[in-house]
């Protein structure tokens, strides 16, 4: 037990080093290039003006705008700009350590009430998405196993195969196309978290109108999980069943069923259970794809959408999230593991 | 051409590739392999996998599908463009096509394969419009512009400068034109100008003009596969993107494995500090989210195709082989042929390369395969997000992308591009499932 804790404690205090590494990278990245928030700040000037300008018709709309010096130096003092990348990112760490994650260049908001906001949309998706992954290929890994080297066995592993070729997202575009109300069928929304009188609509309809919206990403989401865990399932299944304590199991005359179901899978599972830690970035943050492509407004359309907008802040804010996540994610795992399966010792 | 003309031509060029690829090449390589003075014999435990590989059909079918796609894909300036591949017009003869294809194949070479207009009986001083070229030359009776020039200007009076300097040079220019065209005629009516165009005369670059509707248009007999938004037909971007695909997720698998394959050789060989070092960094490395640095990078360099297989490599290429290199090699070097090799003096680099590696390398090549399928999807989904190759390079992300704009009303954008992508997929994906059971069999034993 004493070496487990040394691990534990080891990959804990690599957290905050690794933490810091990608967020200063980024940060760096970020600094160095053009684009940043001057730059946007003079384009909205240079926008407003304009339309003043237009307004009371003339002025000279012609040579390059010119905002005063110490404007300048305010914005820079502002955006910590006028000081060296490295001191600029301490301040950006103090303020994340203290729950300042900044303001959105584009919204105004505070990054961590945009980020909340979000959030919530992206676990409703990925949360269901997971869960239907489990529901079918948990089952279906069993059932492969059992049925090794039959007809089902391999017919199911054509779809298996398609599932693993197919990406997610693919697998929504061309649902999209097909059911979305286009050309083919009407069945599905083209996208969305949920109708826009969604407020007005009573309980069940409420219910059920979400269904209908998460019909298309759910899939997405399963497609995207659902190779690799029911080939996970079944081979794992598949190795209990040729060890040796199954061999005693039946030796001992116990039925089939007891074997299998008792001893063979509950250590089968160990495996599956584990990966959910490393779930936890896809349940939470959702994929930048899928999101895109059915148009949900959550973590990832929004890590999207400020990278196309130049929003520094909420980049930084949503890479701490995903950072986060994948870190304390694969932590969770190995605990997940050691707790379930007595016999794990990491070292 | 008629239809069964069509299918004959593609049928023999899909056998004369299949030929090229699976028996010519392999016969090349190995003579030139001997010539150099190599043995070019496999050891029997290779030649028993690779047996073991082609008795697995559904794998080797598809292996033989993509390879020999892959490898006629370089020849795609031949087949699918709007350049002929030899024009003669007076007396001169040019090879417009052959010329693009050895500079896509030789890109360090300079060579100009434009050709102006006025130089090959039309008029301007833009590109020849090659096709309309060819119907003139196959029957100058079809130089329909003049009879409607004619039309336009025959039996009305002539309009005066005075009355309208606009009307009159209008006038003057559709004059100058017929009687161009009527020179041209007489030059094309003596059949001695002619044009072989390839198989498919439409290339992927080409904004087409002549579109019977508002692009994107719905497959039709002319563009078997339609347009997309900005007039390109769709068919010959399938193909050029197949090859950029491919050839950049060969390349990442190929550096990004070379690269991998000597840091965990290094690991494991050495182990100690140097072992934990770079097992802490690669800790550290693996958790950056790859696909959204890449993102930010992109946004602002705008990456070439060269930038993001470097990108690619860098933030994940490398990183996944090094666990099974690292322990093959930390396995391998406390084997006796290892530690006799050692023994006997020979150098670090000397034991890793001709002992070690030899015996790690079915990790590599079961790994390869899966590797490619997740760097095509990568270069894909980056194309589809905006943020891969520039605008103006054929991809099947920006086909996507272009489909989800027009998801209602011009399904064959998405349902063309998504069914070629997930098919090569498939097929790699059967290669690779094939490999893995033929170099690392796993036998499951089971009591009932």
């Amino acid at each position: 037990m004493h070496g487990m804790m040394t691990y534990f404690i080891r990959r804990v205090l690599l957290i905050p080093v690794t933490f810091v590494c990608i967020t200063l990278m980024v940060y760096s990245i970020l600094r160095i290039v053009p684009g940043g928030p001057i730059e946007q700040a003079q384009l909205q000037i240079k926008q407003a003006m304009m339309q003043e300008g237009g307004g009371a018709g003339g002025g000279d709309m012609t040579g390059d705008l010119q905002i005063p010096q110490d404007a300048m130096d305010a914005l820079k003092e502002y955006y910590k700009l006028d000081k060296p990348v490295l001191v600029g990112y301490l301040y950006w760490l103090w303020g994340v350590l203290t729950g300042n994650f900044g303001t959105s260049y584009i919204q105004g908001d505070p990054v961590l009430k945009v980020i909340g906001s979000k959030i919530p949309v992206s676990i409703w998706f990925g949360l269901s998405g997971y869960i239907a992954t489990w529901l079918i290929c948990v089952p279906l890994g069993i059932f492969k196993a059992l049925k090794h080297r039959s007809v089902f066995d391999t017919g199911s592993s054509i779809l298996v195969f398609l599932g693993y070729s197919v990406p997610g997202f693919v697998a929504c575009m061309i649902l999209l196309v097909l059911f979305g109300g286009g050309s083919y069928w009407d069945l599905v929304p083209l996208g969305g978290f949920q109708s826009q009188n969604f407020a007005e609509m009573g309980f069940f309809e409420q219910i059920l109108d979400r269904a209908h919206h998460m019909f298309v990403p759910v899939i997405g989401y399963l497609i995207t999980g659902f190779a690799l865990m029911t080939i996970l399932m079944k081979n794992s299944l598949l190795d209990n069943l040729g060890a040796d304590y199954v061999r005693t199991a039946f030796a001992k005359g116990l039925s089939e069923r007891r074997v299998i179901f008792m001893h063979a899978l509950r250590n089968s599972m160990i495996p599956i259970t584990a990966g959910i830690g490393h779930a936890l970035g896809l349940l939470f943050a959702g994929s930048f794809l899928i999101e895109k492509t059915c148009n949900i407004p959550g973590m990832g359309l929004l890590g999207y959408m400020s990278i196309i907008q130049r929003d520094y802040p909420i980049i930084l804010g949503v890479l701490v999230i995903g950072v986060l996540l994948r870190l304390t994610g694969n932590i969770f795992s190995d605990i997940v593991w050691a707790l379930i399966d007595p016999r794990i010792r990491f070292s | 051409m008629s239809a069964a003309w069509t299918i004959f031509t593609v049928i023999y060029i899909l056998a004369a590739g299949f030929l090229f690829t699976h028996k010519l090449l392999p016969f090349l390589v190995t003579k030139a392999g001997r010539a150099m003075g190599f043995k070019m014999e496999m050891s029997p435990i290779w030649a028993k996998r690779i047996a073991r590989f082609k008795r697995i059909k559904r794998g080797y079918y598809a292996f033989r599908i993509i390879t020999t796609l892959f490898v006629l894909s370089f020849f795609l300036e031949l087949m699918l463009n709007n350049r002929p591949i030899a024009i003669h017009y007076q007396g001169k003869t040019a090879f417009p096509a052959v010329k693009e294809w050895l500079h896509s194949v030789l890109f360090f070479t300079d060579v100009t394969y434009f050709q102006k207009k006025s130089e090959w009986g039309q008029i301007g001083e833009s590109e020849v419009d090659y096709r309309r070229f060819k119907r003139y030359s196959r029957d100058p009776d079809d130089y329909a512009d003049i009879a409607e020039m004619r039309k336009e200007i025959e039996g009305k009076p002539a309009p005066r400068k005075e009355d309208s300097y606009y009307q009159w040079e209008k006038y003057q220019k559709t004059k100058e034109k017929i009687e161009q065209h009527e020179a041209l005629y007489e030059t094309f009516k003596d059949g001695s100008a002619w044009c072989v165009m390839p198989l498919y005369p439409y290339s992927w670059s080409e904004h087409l003009l002549d579109l019977p509707d508002r692009p994107p248009t719905s497959p039709d007999w002319q563009h078997p596969l339609g347009t997309d938004d900005s007039g390109l037909d769709v068919l010959p971007q399938l193909a050029y993107g197949f090859r950029i695909s491919l050839l950049f997720a060969l390349l990442v698998a190929a550096i990004g494995y070379s690269i991998g394959v000597i840091v965990g050789g290094v690991m494991g060989y050495y182990g100690g500090w140097t072992d934990i070092l770079v097992q802490r960094f690669i800790e550290i490395w693996s958790s950056v989210p790859f696909l959204f640095t890449i993102m930010i990078i992109a946004s602002i360099i705008q990456p070439q195709f060269l930038h993001l297989v470097i990108l690619l490599i860098i933030l994940r290429g490398w990183i996944g082989i090094t666990y099974t290199i690292r322990g093959e090699f930390y396995r391998e070097k406390a084997r006796d042929y290892v530690q006799a090799a050692i023994a006997m003096g020979q150098g670090d680099w000397k034991v890793m390369t001709r002992h070690i590696l030899p015996n790690a390398l079915v990790p590599i090549v079961t790994f390869a395969p899966f590797g490619i399928v997740a760097y095509i999807g990568s270069l894909v989904s980056l194309d589809y997000l905006g943020f891969g190759l520039p605008v103006g390079t054929p991809s099947w992300g920006g086909l996507l992308n272009q489909g989800m704009k027009h998801v209602l009303h011009y399904p064959h954008l998405i349902l063309i591009t998504a069914g070629s992508f997930s098919a090569t997929l498939f097929c790699v994906v059967m290669i690779g499932e094939a490999v893995r059971e033929a170099f690392d069999p796993k036998v499951f034993s089971r009591l009932r």
